[in-house]
């Protein structure tokens, strides 16, 4: 099932510097793409029918169009290397393995979008990621792929790494805007969107890692060639990283659109130690849960995914066996995006902190029936009333678990009756 | 006049403003949306999510009203329930954390937290479990207190600081719930607005050192008046009270909207001036230290004056114009000088680029137009030349003693007619007390010649006279503060047309020429 597109150089020993990389195939689309004007570039980008992998999966170079033409500002490309969704651990296997990939991306883009200099956004923890993707640049530099021209055509490109301190927030792409300016990583309301007013008040296009890592091969293979893989309308290869209760956890290269039960069982080997499925969160902390039922029907794409009321996400699979507690799972997920809440809007900021205390208040068997349907209320009243999506990013799953394993909530409380 | 635009509020047609956002917009036609961190002088920050209202055929069909400008057309909904159930949600949030100490709170009476859940829930809390404790009673500096635990973290006070003062004392520290508004380590309010922070602070969380539990708010009387603390003329509220068997005192100032003078905001000192007018204030005659009656002051004033060989008149800068009017009309009656000589009252390098000025005189434009000299040279050859000097309230000590004038004053004899015990007037064989600007009306005009009305507000047990009263019991011919008018619009070119009981609010903008300046 598994197949080698962006982990093409994966699996080669020190594809990460620039002359390994060189030799099996690194910056070979450069000459090919300079000899495209930018509306092409974008065209074979939107005929690859590339969707975001951060999480939201809107069609790159549909956003790209966006940029608003004729202004007198400067163009910036933000790449998102925040990758801090829990459960997802993609974007850093090309930081690491194959910077080059990332950086003849950014020149695709860059040059796509009429940009001369890029920010990588990347998150504070990584502080492997961040050596070998300075090195990578800095060799970029000094091969001539990055600076005041691109591999001797007349295009100046600079690229800045910008490392965040470590706040989930600041992988929302206005937060991350604010961080890189320097302020406190708080979301901005849109509108406007960051391609009128983002980076400095500038036009911007914020794109993730692993996105812009898929340019070099729809470029050089083109746009067909990437729609072989997947399916119509979820088309390419995606970075799946499957986690939790199986046999070979992991990080896997595969189409999309590839059923998830037949996944687990045999590229991550089955759920471990004999024992039974639960339930799975098919991409990302955030996203509804999945019960058994559920994962027999559902394919990995961004259509059937809604079709079984959840999201696509990142690509974090994490694999739940029959021994998970759900109210110690949702006390864990409740903590966690507690403790990120930027604390601007008052239903998130308030809130979920509410909804950690009920959920530990059941746990302690001191809860009731009633806090069992408040906690349920409480995610409708939070759930859109903020100018980000952080507190849908809890709220959604919590009423996941809500709605399919109640039971294991009443029988916390039931506990206390007896 | 701005253009405008109809749209639909609850399937009601109303026509707005356009360029305004809704909130601002349909305010002015009576619909309130409720909010925490809109500030006209602060812009939209969309944080408290107290304004979501509904768009119908909208896309997003919920939008933060601060952030969403009028448009023709629009289909706004207000009385939806899923939006009154938004309100009523956001309301919840803001409060399970909230001490809901309003019996001990100072913004009790006029705090949005308490007027919104009168309006918009009623509801009993839900909140079983343990609340986040904060710090209390922080010291913030400047007089500014603050309770962490109130706060809804609006970040009013935190754009205050960053876009008017520029300041940038304030922030927000930590994230979530355990967000605060805090200042720097060591580091307080240091600026001379500080004190508007706890006029914006929607809610208790920002008190005021000095009004804090001297007042509860719903006893307060609350006046529109002009600050006379310096030539800004910023707009104020007077709020006073008189308790039981007491005196009618001023508990604090607050800035009155007027964005043609202060816009929103006044100087901490200017809010502080309220003390000014409670304390130290001349009550009673005296003759040769001696308690007189008034009428008996007033008829030993009148003697002095027509005895006097040439009598010599300083009048106040910060006199209402109505005032002047009368004290001019007075000095020509017994043919004495009359001088409005105040340079004590400028403070060079004081002012600020903002609402302070140097000028501390709060009507020195009236001198002028009225033709009345307020140079040095002509006071002191008058001080030289008269044999009785009649003071009326111009402290010309304001900056401190005056040689050279005081010299020339222990030479003659004089007269106060003051409003405040001040040393300039110690010396005075005669003083009179009269009434200070918050105990009468007229007229004055600022720095920018903008003429602005103030209307009497405080009624004192031991009344001072307005010093037009004073100046018609001295034989003058203005029986009260209208009788001016006719010979004020005839003397000022700029004031002709002037009618004093339909100045606007905001003042008028004067239109001055060269020739606007020659007094009759």
């Amino acid at each position: 099932m598994e197949v080698k597109i962006l982990s093409a150089k994966f699996g080669i020993e020190n594809a990460h510097l620039l002359e390994v990389a060189k030799q099996h195939g690194a910056y070979q689309t450069l000459d090919k793409l300079f000899s495209m004007t930018p509306e092409q570039v974008i065209d074979e980008v939107k005929n690859s029918g590339l969707r975001g992998r951060g999480g939201a999966g809107f069609p790159a170079g549909v956003k790209w169009s966006f940029l608003p033409k004729g202004l007198d500002k400067p163009v910036y490309l933000t790449v998102n290397s925040d990758e801090s969704e829990p459960a997802t651990f993609k974007d850093r296997h090309i930081l690491v393995k194959d910077p080059h990939m990332l950086i003849e991306g950014i020149i695709i883009c860059c040059y796509a979008i009429g940009c001369h200099h890029a920010y990588i956004y990347i998150r504070g923890e990584y502080t492997t990621q961040v050596r070998a993707l300075q090195r990578a640049i800095d060799e970029a530099y000094e091969a001539g792929y990055l600076g005041e021209t691109v591999a001797g055509h007349e295009f100046q490109l600079d690229v800045t790494v910008h490392r965040g301190a470590g706040a989930y927030i600041c992988g929302e792409e206005t937060a991350l805007l604010e961080s890189i300016e320097g302020k406190k990583g708080q979301p901005r309301s849109k509108p406007p969107f960051p391609a009128v007013v983002g980076l400095y008040d500038s036009p911007t296009i914020i794109n993730n890692v692993q996105t812009i890592a898929s340019l070099p091969y729809i470029i050089w293979e083109g746009a067909d060639a990437y729609k072989q893989y997947g399916t119509e309308r979820s088309p390419g290869t995606h970075l799946f990283g499957i986690s939790g209760h199986v046999n070979k956890p992991g990080m896997y290269e595969l189409p999309l659109g590839l059923p998830l039960l037949e996944v687990i069982d045999t590229v991550a080997g089955g759920v471990w130690k004999g024992r039974s499925l639960k339930g799975v969160i098919p991409g990302g902390s955030s996203t509804p849960v999945l019960t058994p039922e559920e994962v027999k029907t559902v394919t990995l794409d961004y259509e059937s995914m809604a079709a079984h009321k959840t999201m696509f996400g990142s690509g974090g699979i994490v694999v739940l066996d029959e021994t998970v507690d759900i109210v110690e799972l949702v006390k864990n997920l409740i903590d966690f995006y507690h403790h990120e809440s930027c604390g601007q809007c008052t239903p998130c900021r308030e809130g979920l902190g509410w909804m950690l205390k009920i959920v530990e208040k059941i746990l302690a068997g001191n809860g009731s029936v009633a806090d069992i349907d408040l906690l349920r209320e409480l995610c409708d009243n939070i759930e859109m009333k903020t100018v980000c999506v952080l507190s849908a990013a809890c709220t959604m799953p919590v009423r996941s678990y809500l709605n399919k394993f109640r039971h294991e909530f009443e029988a916390y409380v039931a506990d206390t009756a007896s | 006049m701005a253009e405008m635009v109809k749209l639909f509020v609850n399937g009601q047609e109303v026509e707005v403003e356009s360029g305004k956002n809704l909130i601002d917009a349909l305010k002015v036609v009576g619909i309130e949306i409720p909010h925490f961190c809109y500030h006209p002088a602060l812009g939209a920050d969309g944080n408290c999510r107290m304004c979501l209202v509904g768009i119908e055929d909208g896309r997003p069909p919920i939008v933060p009203a601060c952030k969403t400008p009028v448009q023709a057309g629009m289909k706004v909904l207000l009385d939806a329930e899923h939006i009154k159930k938004i309100q009523h949600d956001v309301l919840e949030f803001e409060l399970i954390n909230h001490p809901i100490d309003c019996p001990v709170c100072d913004q009790a009476g006029e705090c949005s937290l308490q007027d919104y859940y009168m309006k918009y829930s009623l509801d009993d809390s839900r909140m079983r479990v343990d609340q986040v404790a904060k710090a209390k009673r922080m010291d913030f500096g400047c007089g500014v207190v603050h309770d962490q635990e109130r706060c809804v973290l609006c970040a009013r006070c935190v754009r205050f600081t960053r876009q008017i003062t520029k300041t940038g004392e304030l922030g927000i520290v930590n994230r979530t719930d355990a967000a605060r508004v805090t200042i720097f380590p060591g580091r307080p309010l240091n600026n001379r607005y500080a004190l508007n922070i706890v006029d914006l602070c929607p809610v208790g969380a920002m008190t005021s050192q000095d009004f804090r539990f001297r007042q509860r708010v719903w006893f307060l009387k609350k006046d529109a008046s002009i600050c006379h603390g310096c030539s800004r003329g910023c707009n104020i509220y007077i709020d006073h009270h008189r308790e039981k068997y007491k005196d009618d005192i001023i508990y604090r100032f607050r800035p009155r909207t007027n964005l043609l003078v202060n816009g929103y905001f006044i100087c901490d000192a200017g809010r502080l001036s309220y003390k000014e007018e409670n304390e130290n204030r001349q009550v009673t005659s005296l003759i040769e230290g001696r308690q007189a009656p008034f009428d008996e002051t007033i008829a030993a004033i009148r003697q002095k004056l027509d005895q006097a060989r040439k009598p010599l008149i300083l009048i106040s800068p910060d006199c209402s114009l109505e005032q002047m009017w009368a004290v001019r009309r007075v000095s020509t009656l017994y043919g004495a000088s009359l001088s409005g000589f105040s340079d004590a009252y400028v403070k060079a390098g004081d002012g600020d680029d903002f609402l302070i000025n140097d000028d501390k005189a709060a009507n020195r434009r009236g001198l002028e137009l009225l033709g009345i000299k307020t140079d040095r040279k002509s006071f002191i050859e008058a001080l030289q030349k008269t044999d009785l000097f009649v003071n009326f309230n111009n402290d010309l000590h304001f900056s401190g003693v005056d040689e050279e004038i005081d010299a020339l004053l222990g030479t003659v004899q004089s007269i106060a007619v003051c409003s405040h015990q001040r040393d300039v007037f110690k010396t005075a064989s005669i003083i009179l007390p009269i009434a200070s600007y918050s105990e009468y009306g007229g007229t004055i005009i600022n720095q920018d010649y903008v003429l602005q009305a103030f209307a009497k507000a405080v009624v004192k047990n031991e009344a001072g006279k307005d010093m037009l009263e004073v100046t018609r019991l001295l034989g003058g011919a203005v029986i009260d503060a209208r009788h001016a008018w006719p010979g004020i619009r005839k003397s000022v070119a700029c004031l002709a047309d002037v009618d004093p009981a339909a100045i606007p609010a905001e003042g008028i903008k004067l239109q001055t020429g060269e020739d606007a300046n020659v007094g009759a």
